[in-house]
């Protein structure tokens, strides 16, 4: 066993010296960006057939499928921009919406894009749950107007559901209608899309892709003739023996990285995230402000992010919106780490002073002990996050306020399906989507919405604030975007005092790529990867 | 008939367990609170992931499942992947070759390399070569495959730029013929010599035994006290009877490299079985989990049916005892 301890040690030795030697290069004269390339080489692996019903519900599935298939609305790092829909219009308090379709729009076939191909696909969609759309089941009826126009009625007014429609993937009538079963529809006809790019290869087994710019596209002319998506088993080295044009930078090679000025380093919005919950109906200790704010005080999210994510992270906001989010109030409560008044906070809300074990006991003499859930961290991730790590931190800041934590860690299902049956006492979750519309906190919190299985929608189970249910479900259907701001604001300022649950921190990762292969990449206002973006690889107007 | 009597007791029963124990994995392929560093995961709204459990019929109770799974199998029908999206048998056939491939290779070599050095050892048993062999490879049997397939990685590949960092081909590169075949060799070289170098010193530990137990026999001395050549003594006499365990080993080893070859292949990101092995138990896909475990069940059995027929031809002896 100690043999192997010291082969470890020294595997990882040699990494790091590799890394250290191959990134430490005389910094150079700022090279010349390019706006253009001909051929850029990506990160790749399988996510899947590139339909909107084939890929792989996860980002780079869903991102490689958008150059194919055009949308009506597209994001850009500050909203929703026209695409498809030259213009929209919200009536009867979202009720209905009106898009304009934008003319001269033709398939990769060559066929035109119509209204009838807009109402399909949506009908579509409504019918059969795309893999990245959550239209499926919320549409009551598309009404073609006349030859431009698309009037779409929802089942329920919503704020998300223009984003919802704007972002379903449009299809081709002509090749789809007859299809019954959309995820095994992968013949060549079905990646017949009007998006900037075609699919000229594809190989599950390898994981490869390859992208060549559609000639006949309506919008921006695409920057990048060439896209080919290649596996890499060790993405920095790659990048740096050209193999790759781009590539996510752990913080502690970063430094190397800087010092050559051929490259060009991008810090993405904090838009993953760790969050801490509470099982209040299990542990009805939990229902008390006090105990949770206390909690709050007792823990140094800076000390946390500099230890668990070498500084490659953000401290969260206690009103969960991340500080990089366009809705973001920066006026929510700070909780300054303070475990003085933490402490105070316990014993002016009646909870003993610290016994021998180190514990504090509450009015019924039961003590502050409690069990804290997280993942054993199986999966192999680029950057791993060590959930256990974060876990053992919290159990050692909050001994010092008196409460005690057992860490209880199981592998990533079986965490998940414990919080889905909400088999917890504390648990920990991370996951990204912290950018996306702030609607998720409805799905969250709200009281007359059954808990959701997905990543935004778990909640503490067994909060109940009569005040916030209000707030969020006026939101829901508020359509003009500075009042709903202003509610927005108000929704986080009451999280950030209430704390129904612990955000802990956001990631930042940095991307690192030669500006003089490529440089027009940008990121969408509500997602943290250059690469996902469409934008990136079309030419930008001046 | 006993025999295949009891081969088929077993696929059963293991068919049985890859059914079942999938499925009692806490969680299900449609629910995911939580995701990766770094990445996104689809948000399934309640109705999005019911709709996909009554899809693909995970809502059905669990023995219709199971009979519906034995009545598809057999008629050939493995299943549909959920995350990959297409059918269980597809996706083996365009994973499988990769595996075989690795996992053939290393095993001829390391059969090969063991043997040899084992027989060496066991010749000069005892003296400075044995013991310095006897080292190295127990030093070497110390380190897991994953191991040194990732010091060979950053030593031949990032370091000194001898060998690709991962896949199995060079992409877009067009190569045909015998570049194609040079590419692939190229690619498969390191996680081929990761696998080899940790089974060898197994296969040459249980060749030196082999050999000193054969040496220690009346016939070799009588071969020796003869003064017969000792290259004759070695491979007339000694690794020929020597072989009967070592040939159970090779064909047991097959269904154990799997394991190694799973990490390996991980470390290289090799498009084999290894690296979907881990994807579907991660994706708790259960038909390509029950597809990929049957594939390898029948690869061992296959296996062991093969070690216990050779085994017959090359010892008679033991096709008489079991007769008898």
């Amino acid at each position: 066993m100690k043999t192997k301890h010291v082969l470890l040690l020294t595997v990882i030795f040699l990494m790091t010296s590799i890394i250290a030697c191959n990134t430490n290069q005389s910094p150079e004269k700022q090279v010349a960006s390019n706006r253009n390339a001909k051929i850029i080489r990506l990160e790749g692996g399988d996510w899947g057939y590139p339909t909107p019903y084939a890929h792989y519900p996860r980002g780079p599935g869903g991102y490689k499928t958008n150059l194919i298939f055009d949308s009506l609305l597209e994001s850009d790092e500050k909203g929703l921009i026209p695409w498809l829909a030259e213009k929209w219009k919200t009536i009867d308090n979202g009720k209905h919406y009106l898009f304009t379709i934008r003319q001269n729009v033709t398939f990769h076939d060559g066929s035109p894009l119509t209204p009838e191909d807009v109402a399909f696909s949506l009908e579509y969609a409504n019918q059969y749950p795309q893999s990245w759309s959550y239209l499926y089941q919320s549409i009551q009826s598309v009404r073609i107007q006349d030859k431009r126009n698309v009037l779409v009625t929802v089942k329920k007014p919503s704020v998300t559901m223009l984003l919802y429609i704007g972002r379903t993937r449009i299809l081709p009538r002509h090749i789809w209608k007859d299809i019954t079963h959309p995820q095994q529809f992968t013949s060549k006809a079905s990646i017949t899309g009007c998006g900037p790019y075609c699919l000229t290869a594809y190989n599950k087994s390898h994981g490869i892709y390859r992208f060549e710019a559609f000639k006949n596209y309506w919008g921006p002319k695409p920057a990048v003739q060439v896209i080919e998506f290649i596996p890499v088993s060790q993405p920095i080295l790659a990048y740096e023996r050209g193999e790759i044009d781009m590539a996510v930078v752990p913080p502690d090679v970063l430094p190397g990285f800087q010092k050559d000025a051929r490259n060009k380093i991008v810090k993405s919005p904090a838009f993953w995230g760790i969050r801490l919950l509470f099982n209040l109906k299990s542990v009805p200790q939990f229902q008390n402000k006090a105990l949770r704010q206390a909690i709050r005080y007792a823990l140094d999210l800076n000390a946390l992010v500099e230890k668990t994510t070498r500084g490659a992270a953000i401290p969260a906001s206690a009103g969960i919106l991340s500080p990089d989010h366009v809705l973001f109030n920066p006026h929510v409560k700070v909780y300054e780490y303070n475990v003085n008044k933490a402490i105070a906070l316990l014993e002016s809300a009646g909870y003993s002073p610290i016994d021998k074990d180190g514990t504090r006991n509450d009015q019924n003499g039961k003590p502050l002990s409690f069990q804290l859930l997280c993942s054993s961290g199986a999966r192999i991730s680029r950057s791993p996050i060590s959930e256990i790590r974060i876990a053992e931190m919290i159990k050692e800041y909050l001994q010092k306020a008196g409460i005690h934590i057992q860490v209880k860690s199981a592998d990533q299902r079986s965490r998940d399906a414990a919080v889905k049956n909400h088999q917890y006492e504390m648990v920990l979750l991370g996951h990204g989507g912290w950018g996306s519309d702030p609607h998720f906190l409805k799905k969250r919190f709200a009281n007359d919405i059954r808990q959701g299985n997905s990543l935004n929608e778990c909640r503490s189970f067994g909060y109940h604030n009569d005040r916030l249910n209000v707030l969020l479900n006026q939101q829901a259907i508020t359509f003009d975007h500075q009042k709903r701001k202003q509610l927005i604001a108000k929704i986080q300022m009451l999280l950030s005092e209430e704390l129904p649950e612990i955000p802990l921190f956001n990631t930042t990762n940095y991307t690192v790529f030669r500006p003089s292969t490529y440089d027009g990449w940008c990121f969408m206002y509500d997602h943290h990867s250059l690469a996902h973006s469409k934008l990136s690889f079309l030419e930008k107007q001046r | 008939m006993s025999k295949i009597i009891e081969y088929i007791l077993t696929l059963w029963i293991i068919l049985s367990l890859n059914f079942f124990l999938p499925r009692l994995m806490p969680g299900d392929p449609f629910l995911f609170v939580a995701g990766d560093e770094g990445n996104t995961v689809a948000q399934h709204t309640e109705s999005i992931r019911e709709s996909y459990i009554n899809y693909y019929g995970l809502g059905k109770p669990v023995h219709i499942q199971y009979v519906h799974y034995i009545f598809e199998l057999f008629q050939g029908n493995l299943g549909h992947s959920f995350h990959f999206n297409e059918s269980v048998s597809a996706i083996l056939l365009k994973r499988f070759p990769w595996t075989v491939f690795l996992i053939v290779s290393a095993v001829v070599l390391s059969t090969i390399i063991g043997v040899v050095l084992g027989s060496i050892s066991a010749w000069f048993q005892g003296r400075f070569l044995d013991h310095v062999l006897y080292f190295c490879l127990i030093l070497i049997a110390e380190i897991p495959a994953f191991l040194l397939a990732l010091i060979f990685l950053f030593i031949f590949s990032a370091e000194f730029n001898l060998f690709p960092l991962s896949g199995a081909i060079t992409h877009f590169a067009g190569y045909k013929g015998w570049k194609w075949l040079a590419d692939i060799c190229h690619h498969a070289a390191l996680p081929i010599l990761s696998l080899t170098l940790v089974r060898s010193s197994g296969m040459y530990l249980l060749a030196r035994n082999s050999m000193i137990t054969v040496i220690a026999k009346d016939y070799i001395r009588t071969a020796i006290a003869k003064g017969l050549n000792h290259y004759r003594i070695l491979f007339r006499h000694i690794i020929k009877n020597a072989m009967l365990p070592i040939v159970t080993r090779i064909f047991l080893s097959l269904g154990s490299l799997v394991g190694g070859a799973i990490l390996v292949e991980n470390v290289f990101s090799y498009p084999g079985l290894g690296l979907l092995m881990r994807e579907a138990v991660l994706m708790h896909d259960y038909p390509l989990i029950q597809g990929i475990f049957l594939l390898v069940t029948v690869c061992v059995l296959t296996a062991n049916y093969l070690a216990d027929w050779l085994y017959g031809c090359l010892d008679p002896r033991v096709s008489i005892k079991s007769r008898k």
